[in-house]
């Protein structure tokens, strides 16, 4: 009996990870400074907003005039939870997440890596770790992570 | 503008349910047309599907043509879907409420599916993270469980809420469900009895401190809603269910652009306060309220930000029994989201149903005591709230 269909390997044309490099995205500066251990966002040039998320036009006033500002490295976590369950594929227990707030006022998400999950709490001090994830076709990607200092 | 009213509605059986998407949308469908003998699938001019993940369970861009058709219906006046996520099915109504109200259609029919429970998980939980911010909070693995996790966090530490008061959210809609058959839980009631607190409160983290108990369940369901104008309500039932108050607001869509403090929803207080003006009716006027409970925190701070208890009060709400039967307000008597099962699409739907059969002295075991406004609500994520309020026809 023949196969009604071709069965080829499902494979990623897009996945969970953001689009980084100069052909996908026209943020591919703040993955840049990423690549080069700065955590940056946008500034808006006409307005003075800064914001977070990053985005290539001013979500304020609409200017495409836009910066690169650096974010402090240090943050304080408002709040974590650690995830053992109902996990997306591609991420394994436990993960540690968390809401970070920085003295200037920007807070982001993002997961809290080589800290024992016993040993975070909520007002810990957590610093910047850079670290690879899965390369798409279009070459190596990177993500902004915090850990706690020993 | 034209009044509107609901007319019929339906729900299928919830659960593990051997049956594609567009069966569950049929067996609700149909239960909503069996449901009035005036009104026929020939009749509907508007229809408006609601579902959040068609693309990827069901494989199944642009559903809404296909699901009309499978219903024998031929919208002339208008057809789309709608996806708002969790909030898809509050979505419609509202949807289908504007085009009555505005006199271009008489009559439209909401219906809304999900088919969560496919043999891959990681397929709903990569969808759950893909809801999120992808590209910026979706991207670390979190999803609802995760996030609302913090938001209870949030609220334990400003205001003392306990798990164990989460785990009284649990228990009493657990307890709700089960006499409401078409629940996702109602057989495990059937085979083993009424949930425990025990059970709650031992059963195994998902996302600290949400255990599984805490969390909504994934489910196979459907549910459908059709609303008339006013003149031809008054034609086809003698106890319409007016729609007549409204708020939807959003605040933010990524988390980490949201106000500062998670254990408060202004965007839930704003849509709120928008429906209870509409309406001409204040928090202590509503009898019962089918509320988002995607997890227990939610329902606690909802009951809240709805302005039935102080803020920060919302543990002890629960814990008193102020929100269960002999209380103060009636909270998600069918079960909830809990209890009953979360098909996204469906659930603003299924919860506008229960409140058709509440209003008009339908709802068997369940039926709130002379219950004449009623109000249901979604959330689509911590700043995305909506809401509508709900009286019965009948003086």
């Amino acid at each position: 009996m023949s196969e009604a269909g071709d069965h080829k390997d499902y494979s990623y044309v897009m996945d969970i990870f953001p689009q980084q490099n100069k052909d996908e995205t026209k943020l591919w500066g703040f993955f840049e400074n990423l690549k080069q251990g700065k955590l940056t966002t946008t500034k808006c040039k006409a307005c003075g907003h800064i914001f977070w998320p990053p985005e290539a036009i001013c979500p304020e006033c609409l200017s495409e005039e836009i910066e690169y500002v650096e974010i402090p490295s240090r943050g304080k976590v408002y709040a974590f939870s650690v995830q053992v369950g109902a996990l997306p594929p591609q991420f394994k227990a436990p993960l540690i997440h968390a809401v970070i707030d920085f003295d200037d006022g920007l807070r982001l998400l993002s997961s809290i890596v080589e800290t024992d999950p016993k040993d975070i709490h909520v007002g810990d001090e957590v610093v910047l770790k850079i670290l690879n994830i899965p390369p798409d076709s279009h070459g190596d990607r990177v993500l902004f992570f915090f850990k706690k200092e020993a | 503008m034209k009044r509107v009213a609901i007319v019929a509605g339906g729900v299928n059986k919830w659960g593990k349910r051997a049956a594609t998407f567009r069966q569950l949308v049929q067996e609700a469908g149909k239960v909503c047309f069996d449901s009035n003998p005036n009104i026929s699938n020939k009749d509907i001019q508007g229809f408006i599907l609601a579902t959040a993940y068609s693309e990827r369970t069901a494989i199944q861009i642009h559903p809404a043509s296909f699901m009309a058709q499978v219903l024998g219906v031929h919208p002339t006046k208008l057809y789309m879907r709608v996806e708002n996520q969790c909030a898809s099915g509050t979505t419609a109504l509202r949807t289908a409420w504007w085009a009555i109200a505005s006199g271009y259609v008489d009559m439209v029919m909401c219906v809304g599916a999900e088919k969560l429970l496919i043999p891959s998980h990681d397929e709903i939980f990569f969808n759950a993270s893909s809801a999120t911010d992808k590209e910026w909070e979706g991207c670390f693995g979190m999803n609802p469980p995760s996030l609302f996790a913090m938001v209870a966090q949030a609220h334990m530490r400003k205001y003392g809420t306990t798990e164990e008061q989460l785990g009284k959210v649990a228990l009493k809609n657990h307890a709700h469900a089960t006499k409401t058959p078409y629940a996702h839980h109602y057989e495990r009631y059937q085979k083993h009895g009424k949930v425990s607190l025990e059970t709650i409160m031992c059963s195994k983290v998902v996302s600290s401190p949400l255990k599984l108990f805490d969390c909504c369940t994934n489910t196979d369901g459907a549910a459908a809603i059709i609303l008339a104008s006013e003149e031809k309500a008054k034609e086809l039932t003698d106890k319409p269910v007016y729609l007549v108050g409204t708020g939807q607001v959003c605040l933010n869509g990524s988390w980490g652009a949201a106000h500062k403090d998670w254990s408060e929803w202004p965007a839930l207080k704003l849509a709120a306060k928008q429906a209870y003006e509409m309406a001409g009716v204040k928090p202590e006027d509503i009898d019962l309220a089918e509320i988002h409970d995607c997890f227990s925190i939610s329902e606690i701070i909802e009951t809240e930000e709805f302005g039935w208890c102080k803020k920060g009060e919302g543990g002890k709400f629960v814990e008193n029994g102020l929100s269960d039967y002999g209380g103060q307000i009636v909270i998600n008597p069918r079960g909830g989201l809990i209890a009953c099962g979360h098909p996204f699409g469906a659930t603003g739907l299924a919860q506008a149903y229960e409140i058709f059969l509440q209003l008009r002295d339908e709802a068997g075991e369940r039926q709130v005591k002379d219950a004449k406004i009623a109000l249901n609500h979604n959330l689509s994520g911590l700043g995305e709230h909506h809401v509508i309020i709900y009286k019965s026809g009948v003086d």
